[in-house]
């Protein structure tokens, strides 16, 4: 759609623009890495065979990325309350197409700091496996994830009426997302039920998948699986947001 | 195409329990002006939210340039261009982005847009700014801008919500004088609202007022205003109003009188104004009545909706 293109141009160039934004953006991404992948690194040295620099840098990634679609929330629940967005509504453009600029510029900057993360990651020490096609396939998915989590942050910001009540919601997603992933431990050490927690938050597939194709370590989830699971939810949630989004001009 | 660039038919807005449009019937012929008049709250803004698709309307029909805005909203955004009530303006983005952005969303190509924007800026007179940042613009210039927005698609109606609110005098003329030549150089219609007597009376060929959500009386200003009556004296004072009506009402030469206590005022129509006059402030000056401020004038578009509504019009 030419349409998501255009605003997705837009909000670029606003972030090219916004150096506070870049530098801020950058700078997490090298503390997040440096700061908390070296705390942890001193009390653990390695999970599964890789070393713990390489086994956390994907749970990283994708949580910054579940930051970067709280972000991109914000903008949309900004331009919704300040009017801005009725400039979208009274152009002849699809709905669709004002949420999916929005999930795309998310998915940019995610892919931005991804990079920034590992690089930072590998002075730290992780070792990436020398295969590029498996660095791009994990890049795709990071941007169907954060697509995904855009979708559901949109759908948020849609319905919410102010600011606090927007992060209010947000918050009651974020941290489970961390915790019951398997960002900062194996799933094999958990106990079963939270296995099924587990199992049911995409970020896991994401961190599954990026483990296995950008750091050569074992499947702990079957790539194809992770693929079906991250395209779904992605579909699914950009969904959810059009529905939330639509009912929300009706009113 | 039909003559008329708008139409609605029983159109209604409710809320839950509340009315905001109630059975609003309104029509714009092509290339006329066309102001909404009516005070803060009285549906304006929701009538155009449902002429410009924003807003689905709860029964009733519209229709935009022949096209139903609701089964052929595609349509409608196409052909109209739109300034909101709020600034809606991106303040990271410089005056020309904004522009050549809109244009983009409109999927104009690169050449028109160009030459849309040198000719825009000219017309809105940013020439200087344009290639600044929205946020370092005065609200003038903003409005300014936000009209050239709307101007970019070469829009067949525009839509203007409260266009000239919050701006000083001299841009509110500024803006008045765009309007007018738009309408006259390039026979654009033009859609607006206003709780401005004097914005009303400077720009509309035709004028609709509403309150509470009705529209209670459209028409040209001057046909509305000859049939007031020929002169209008205004009293303001203190004192009961009915007494004066009654008392007023009863003399020779007086057609028809009007109060509006909340705001202490009383509209006394006559055939002839100044020879009345002396007459019936000596009659209505009695039992009870000060008379604090007597005007004589030719009657207005704000007595015409005192005259409709019951009550002056206020900000």
């Amino acid at each position: 759609m030419y349409a998501t293109y255009v605003i997705w141009t837009r909000h670029m160039r606003k972030f090219v623009q916004h150096t506070e934004e870049i530098v801020g953006l950058a700078l997490q991404s090298v503390l997040w890495v440096v700061l908390f992948g070296v705390g942890m690194r001193g009390m653990i040295s390695n999970v599964g065979g890789s070393d713990y620099m390489s086994f956390i840098l994907p749970g990283i990634i994708a949580l910054s990325a579940l930051g970067g679609a709280v972000g991109g929330g914000m903008v949309l629940l900004d331009e919704r309350l300040r009017g801005i967005v009725k400039e979208y509504l009274a152009a002849p453009i699809p709905r669709l197409s004002i949420l999916l600029g929005s999930a795309a510029s998310t998915a940019t900057k995610a892919l931005f700091q991804a990079v920034l993360m590992l690089i930072v990651g590998l002075l730290m020490g992780a070792r990436l496996a020398f295969q590029p096609s498996g660095w791009l396939g994990a890049l795709i998915l990071l941007a169907i994830f954060a697509i995904g989590f855009s979708g559901l942050a949109l759908g948020v910001a849609a319905i919410s009426r102010s600011i606090a009540g927007y992060h209010g919601l947000i918050f009651l997603f974020n941290l489970p997302l961390l915790f019951a992933s398997n960002a900062l431990y194996p799933l094999d050490v958990l106990p079963g039920w939270m296995r099924v927690i587990v199992l049911l938050n995409p970020a896991s597939y994401l961190i599954d998948a990026t483990r296995t194709l950008a750091f050569g370590a074992e499947p702990t989830l079957p790539l194809w699986a992770s693929v079906l699971v991250l395209s779904g939810f992605a579909a699914a949630s950009m969904a959810l947001a059009l529905i939330l989004f639509q009912r929300s001009l009706r009113a | 195409m039909s003559e008329l660039a708008v139409e609605t038919i029983d159109l209604v807005k409710r809320y839950g329990t509340l009315t905001a449009l109630d059975r609003v019937n309104l029509q714009a012929p092509m290339g006329c002006i066309y102001a909404l008049l009516g005070p803060n709250g009285a549906g304006k803004t929701t009538l155009l939210s449902i002429l410009t698709t924003l807003l689905p309307p709860t029964s009733g029909s519209a229709r935009i340039l022949g096209f139903d805005v609701c089964q052929q909203a595609a349509d409608v955004r196409r052909r109209i261009g739109v300034t909101f009530q709020e600034m809606v303006l991106d303040p990271l983005l410089t005056g020309r982005e904004t522009l050549d952005f809109h244009g983009r969303l409109y999927r104009l190509p690169a050449a028109v847009r160009r030459q849309r924007i040198a000719e825009l800026v000219e017309l809105v007179q940013l020439t200087e700014a344009i290639d600044r940042s929205v946020k370092s613009y005065s609200g003038g210039m903003k409005r300014r801008l936000e009209l050239a927005r709307g101007l970019m698609t070469d829009p067949q109606l525009l839509v203007l919500d409260e266009p000239t609110q919050g701006l000083d005098p001299q841009n509110r003329v500024n803006i008045w004088s765009y309007v007018r030549d738009l309408n006259r150089r390039r026979g654009m219609t033009i859609l607006l609202t206003t709780h401005a007597m004097d914005e009303a009376e400077a720009l509309a060929d035709q004028v609709g007022i509403i309150d509470h959500g009705r529209l209670i009386v459209s028409g040209r200003p001057s046909d509305l205003i000859a049939a007031m009556g020929s002169d209008v004296i205004r009293v303001r004072g203190q004192g009961n109003f009915n007494y004066v009506a009654e008392v007023a009402s009863a003399l020779e030469g007086v057609s028809r009188v009007e109060t509006d206590p909340a705001d202490h005022l009383a509209l006394i129509y006559t055939d002839n104004g100044s020879r009345r006059l002396p007459a019936i402030l000596n009659a209505i000056s009695n039992n009870g009545f000060a008379v604090e401020d007597v005007t004589l004038a030719r009657p207005s578009l704000g007595d015409v909706f005192l005259h409709y509504t019951g009550t002056a019009l206020r900000d």
